[in-house]
């Protein structure tokens, strides 16, 4: 089954925040998106496609990313996303929650010694 | 078979597997092609990787097949984003929807350029014509009275004891009974018309004006620019004090401001100006420029004088129908009173009905049909957009199979029939300036000129545009929809098949139609504009009883201070006879007070000597006063006794010569010649009159009018003040208008003289306000035949042509060109003979609305009817005959090619 921690982290919605920060740097499709969560976690957060494609649908929906077809010569056409200008500022403001949430936890939780 | 989707270059179909997996889930996959493709692409992707990390195929099978398991949430998740999309589509689709299709519109009118100016063409006249007519009901039925609050203003009238539309002037007790006895209005106002000298340093002047009650100016609500005007103790005779209007100020008075206080001949006395109107005041009709106190004098008060008009402001809190009931309450008290109000009631009108009532006639009668030029336009263009559908079919064909609905393809079409009619809108604007412009050429004189309202002018003011607009509108609606007849309710696919030259039955059984109804509108436009043509034709006809041949009038003042005294200048017939001796072109002279079918008249009530009281009761003639020479003149024979001569003087007995219808009326006998009779009730102290003369009767009131009894006095014993004189010239009258006018300057250099006219010219202007209706009504008519002609032939040619391989098929088979020819014509004529008996029920039904109008004529006039429906037949047998005769030409080899 899905990956606990993932799961739980959608819930929360933290994995729009995922999404929106892999699409910061350029346009990507589906398969790259997810391979991009997971790289630069190192393994830890890994998408499924029934998991993935239902947040792009929404995110899109809330037009925070704009899904595009591209099709590039010798190449069969992909679905490619990129964040719009809303989809960038609520990551921006996403980041600031997220991090003082973390930072809360920490210490609250003691996970690290001040 | 299923078509593989996308070329995979894996083996495996992972667009069909997730096909499965969503069918399998209730979703329809065919709906979702893009997501599925998006999907499969991922998956494939997942495959890739894994082989390429080195996993076996089997692995990688599995590894995708465990992700195909869990597609529950996306199927749900694919579904939702369709429904949300199409809704955001939808919702968005009818804005930006109708702008694309506004835009497509101008797109494909500007690609069929002759389609579309002729479409424009037509429109704008029919529009056109129709804002025209608008704009002439707009100005003289829909605008009202220049005064403040102007539904208040009334008049009221004596009427027919026992019809309230027979209308009468007013005998000065009268008004000041009904002042005294109603309870409904503010104030009440009286008075006469009259005419004045004005004289000043400036050439003399005939100006129309009124002795009037000081109340009228209250009544009116109208206060001086300057001055004042008079108050009620100078309305008593002998206060020499007038109020002018504003040109008559310019004119006369230089526009000064000094002016008030100054003293202004009129009819040689001097009065003393005490008030100038405000510019426009003219009331109660164009150029009035004198208003003076209405000066009561004894015979103003004899209940028998009927000479006068009365104005009233209703109280704000009185409706009118509670006026009016009020008025004929205290007319019908009136009548118990006084033995001369027997027969007589009173009534209330509005002031703004005051003539136009036949003028509403004529209007609407108009406005039908010129809205019935506007929709054989309309049937037309309905007519030629069918014809353009079959071109496009195959464009609508695939639109439909596209998947637009039907409602999508009429708002399409819709979208450019609006475009079309808001450009033929604006080109009909414009022909309506053009013709708002011109109006008055088409126009009678005088024909925008109301009582109480002076002449009315044609402005395209915002109820003007918006009826073009509606007029746009509706014929979008008209003609807009007509592509789709042929299309409605039927499969895209039957449609596709049968191509472009697939039954086009509904769109021809259409056409058939069209073509019915626009021979039944040209029938009904043409049967008015024959009606009138024939009224006007048949009232020249009538005989006016006199000869306006060769005859020139003009029309001098003479001033009279008191209207019933004797005349100031006993001698001025005397005086005009000679001056006329052996002035070159001139035969004989003469003058008269009411110059027949001028529209002038007075009447006097009077007693029939030795007549029992009973039926003396309503003795009464129209009131003539005329010169020596006058019968002669205007070939009037005298059927008995003499005319008047330069013995018959103010002191000697009084004489009269009478009309036949008088003489017949009173004295059956035959016995007239010596009888007497006089003026006013048998005790008053009037003189009696003796009949020296009878003369033929006149149709003094218009040609279309009864004669009525007429009673003529000589000049010199009973004064007018304005007299017409006449004049029998050798040849064309106007040529010998210097010479009319030195005949009057050498009886008096100070005499103004005006209206200069041929007794030709009155008797045509008598019978203008026919002219202007039977005028445009045949402008219409021609214009409905035209493009009826052009729809009928159009359909029927079309009709034809389609026809062509079957006609080549009958040749082939040895059918003779005449059978082909009359097979044609004979399916041609079904619609057209429908269109006639529609026309002819049309025409009967419409003839009613025309009845008011016409003279002499029936609506439904067989000889009209009958030109009408033969010239309608003649036009359709024509229209078909040219086709059939091209059809019945071809050779079968060429029409069976013809594929």
């Amino acid at each position: 089954m899905g990956d606990p921690l993932l799961e739980s982290a959608a819930r929360k919605g933290s994995a729009e925040l995922l999404i929106l920060a892999a699409l910061e740097d350029g346009q990507l499709h589906g398969y790259d998106i997810a391979r991009e969560i997971s790289r630069k976690s190192g393994g830890l957060l890994t998408f499924h496609v029934a998991s993935l494609y239902p947040l792009l649908y929404k995110l899109e929906d809330r037009k925070w990313i704009q899904g595009r077809w591209v099709e590039k010569a010798g190449q069969r056409r992909r679905r490619y996303y990129k964040l719009t200008a809303g989809g960038r500022k609520t990551l921006a403001s996403q980041r600031g929650r997220w991090a003082a949430f973390v930072d809360a936890l920490t210490k609250a939780a003691g996970l690290k010694h001040a | 078979m299923r078509k593989p989707q996308q070329v995979q270059t894996a083996q495996n179909d992972w667009a069909g597997r997730v096909r499965e997996r969503l069918a399998a889930e209730g979703v329809t996959p065919s709906a979702h092609r893009e997501a599925i493709d998006e999907i499969a692409e991922h998956l494939n992707d997942l495959h890739r990787v894994a082989i390429s990390s080195g996993k076996t195929a089997a692995e990688a099978d599995a590894e995708v097949a465990a992700e195909l398991g869990r597609m529950g949430p996306l199927a749900i998740a694919v579904a939702d984003r369709d429904r949300r999309q199409r809704a955001a589509r939808d919702s968005g689709d009818w804005k930006s929807g109708l702008t694309a299709d506004l835009r497509h519109a101008v797109r494909v009118i500007s690609r069929e350029r002759s389609f579309s100016a002729i479409v424009i063409l037509t429109l704008a006249i029919g529009i056109g014509a129709c804002t025209a007519v608008f704009s002439i009901i707009n100005a003289l039925l829909l605008g009202s009275l220049p005064y403040p609050y102007p539904e208040q203003l009334t008049l009221l009238w004596e009427s027919d004891r026992d019809n309230r539309e027979q209308t009468f002037i007013v005998a000065y007790p009268n008004y000041e009974d009904w002042k005294r006895e109603t309870r409904s209005f503010e104030s009440m106002g009286i008075w006469e018309y009259r005419t004045f000298n004005v004289a000043s340093d400036q050439e003399p002047e005939q100006v129309p004006g009124l002795r009037t009650s000081s109340s009228l100016f209250t009544t009116l609500a109208v206060s001086p620019a300057m001055g004042r005007v008079f108050s009620e103790q100078e309305e008593a005779p002998g206060h020499r004090v007038a109020v002018i209007s504003d040109s008559v100020w310019r004119m006369h008075l230089g526009g000064s401001a000094a002016a008030i206080g100054k003293q202004l001949r009129l009819n040689g006395e001097p009065f003393e100006v005490i008030g100038v109107m405000p510019p426009g005041f003219e009331f109660p009709q164009a150029r009035t420029g004198v208003w003076v106190p209405f000066g009561t004098t004894d015979q103003d008060r004899q209940r028998g004088s009927h000479s006068f008009w009365v104005a009233a402001r209703l109280r704000p809190d009185v409706a009118f129908d509670a006026a009016r009931a009020d008025v004929e309450q205290v007319g019908r008290s009136l009548q118990q009173k006084y033995e001369d109000n027997r027969d007589e009631g009173a009534t209330l009108t509005r002031m703004s009905d005051q003539g136009v009532r036949i003028l509403r006639t004529m209007l609407t009668a108009l406005m039908g049909a010129v809205a019935m030029v506007l929709l054989i336009g309309c049937v037309n263009i309905a007519n030629l957009q069918l014809g353009r559908a079959l071109a496009r079919r195959r464009e609508f064909v695939v639109r439909l199979a596209l998947g637009a609905g039907m409602g999508r393809l009429a708002r399409q079409l819709f979208a450019e029939s609006l475009v079309l009619a808001l450009l033929g809108g604006m080109g009909g604007l414009l022909v309506t300036w053009a013709a708002t412009r011109a109006a008055d050429l088409v126009l009678a004189p005088g024909f925008r000129a109301l009582p109480f309202r002076g002449e009315v002018p044609l402005t395209m003011d915002w109820r003007v545009l918006a009826f073009a607009m509606f007029a746009s509108l509706a014929c979008a609606a008209l003609f807009g929809f007509a592509p789709l007849a042929g299309l409605r309710r039927r499969e895209p696919q039957a449609l596709l098949r049968e191509g472009d030259r697939g039954s086009t039955g509904l769109a021809n059984a259409a056409r058939r139609v069209l073509v019915a109804v626009e021979v039944g509108l040209a029938i009904v436009v043409l049967c008015g504009a024959g009606l009138l043509i024939k009224s006007l034709a048949g009232l020249m006809q009538v005989n006016p009883g006199l000869d306006p041949r060769d005859v020139l009038t003009l029309q001098v003042s003479l001033p009279q201070d008191d209207t019933y005294g004797p005349p100031a200048r006993e001698g001025f017939c005397a005086d005009l006879s000679r001056s006329a001796e052996g002035l070159p072109g001139l035969r004989t002279i003469g003058a008269v007070s009411h110059l027949p079918l001028s529209g002038a008249n007075a009447g006097r009530a009077l007693t029939i000597e030795g007549r029992v009281a009973a039926a003396q009761d309503g003795a009464n003639a129209g009131y003539r006063v005329t010169c020596p020479g006058y019968f002669a003149t205007l070939g009037i024979p005298l059927i008995g006794g003499r005319d008047f001569t330069d013995r018959d003087v103010a002191k000697g007995d009084k004489v009269a010569i009478i009309n036949r219808t008088m003489a017949e009326r009173y004295w059956p006998a035959g016995n007239a010649i010596g009888q007497r009779f006089k003026m006013g009730a048998l005790q008053n102290t009037n003189p009696w009159i003796t009949v020296v003369g009878i003369a033929e009767n006149t149709r003094h009131f218009g040609l279309d009018s009864e004669v009525r009894r007429e009673f003529f006095m000589p000049y010199s014993q009973y004064a007018w003040p304005v007299m017409t004189v006449v004049a029998k010239t050798i040849g064309e009258p106007l040529s010998w208008q210097r010479s009319l006018k030195d005949v009057v300057r050498r009886v008096d250099p100070d005499l103004p003289v005006a209206r200069v006219q041929s007794m030709g010219q009155i008797v045509s202007s008598s019978v203008n306000w026919r002219e202007t209706p039977m005028r445009l009504l045949t402008g219409f008519a021609f214009i409905a035949l035209l493009l009826a002609s052009i729809g009928v032939y159009g359909v029927l040619a079309y009709y034809v042509s389609q026809r062509t391989r079957e006609i080549g098929v009958r040749a082939a088979l040895g059918a003779s060109r005449r059978q082909l020819a009359a097979l044609v014509i004979r399916q041609s004529l079904l619609p057209i003979v429908a269109g006639v008996l529609g026309g002819i029920a049309g025409s009967l039904a419409s003839g009613r609305l025309l009845q008011q109008l016409l003279f002499e004529v029936k609506p439904g006039d067989p000889q009209v009817l009958g030109t009408i429906v033969a010239m309608l037949i003649g036009v359709g047998l024509l229209a078909s005959w040219l086709p059939a005769r091209r059809a019945a030409a071809i050779d079968p080899i060429v029409a069976l090619r013809d594929e």
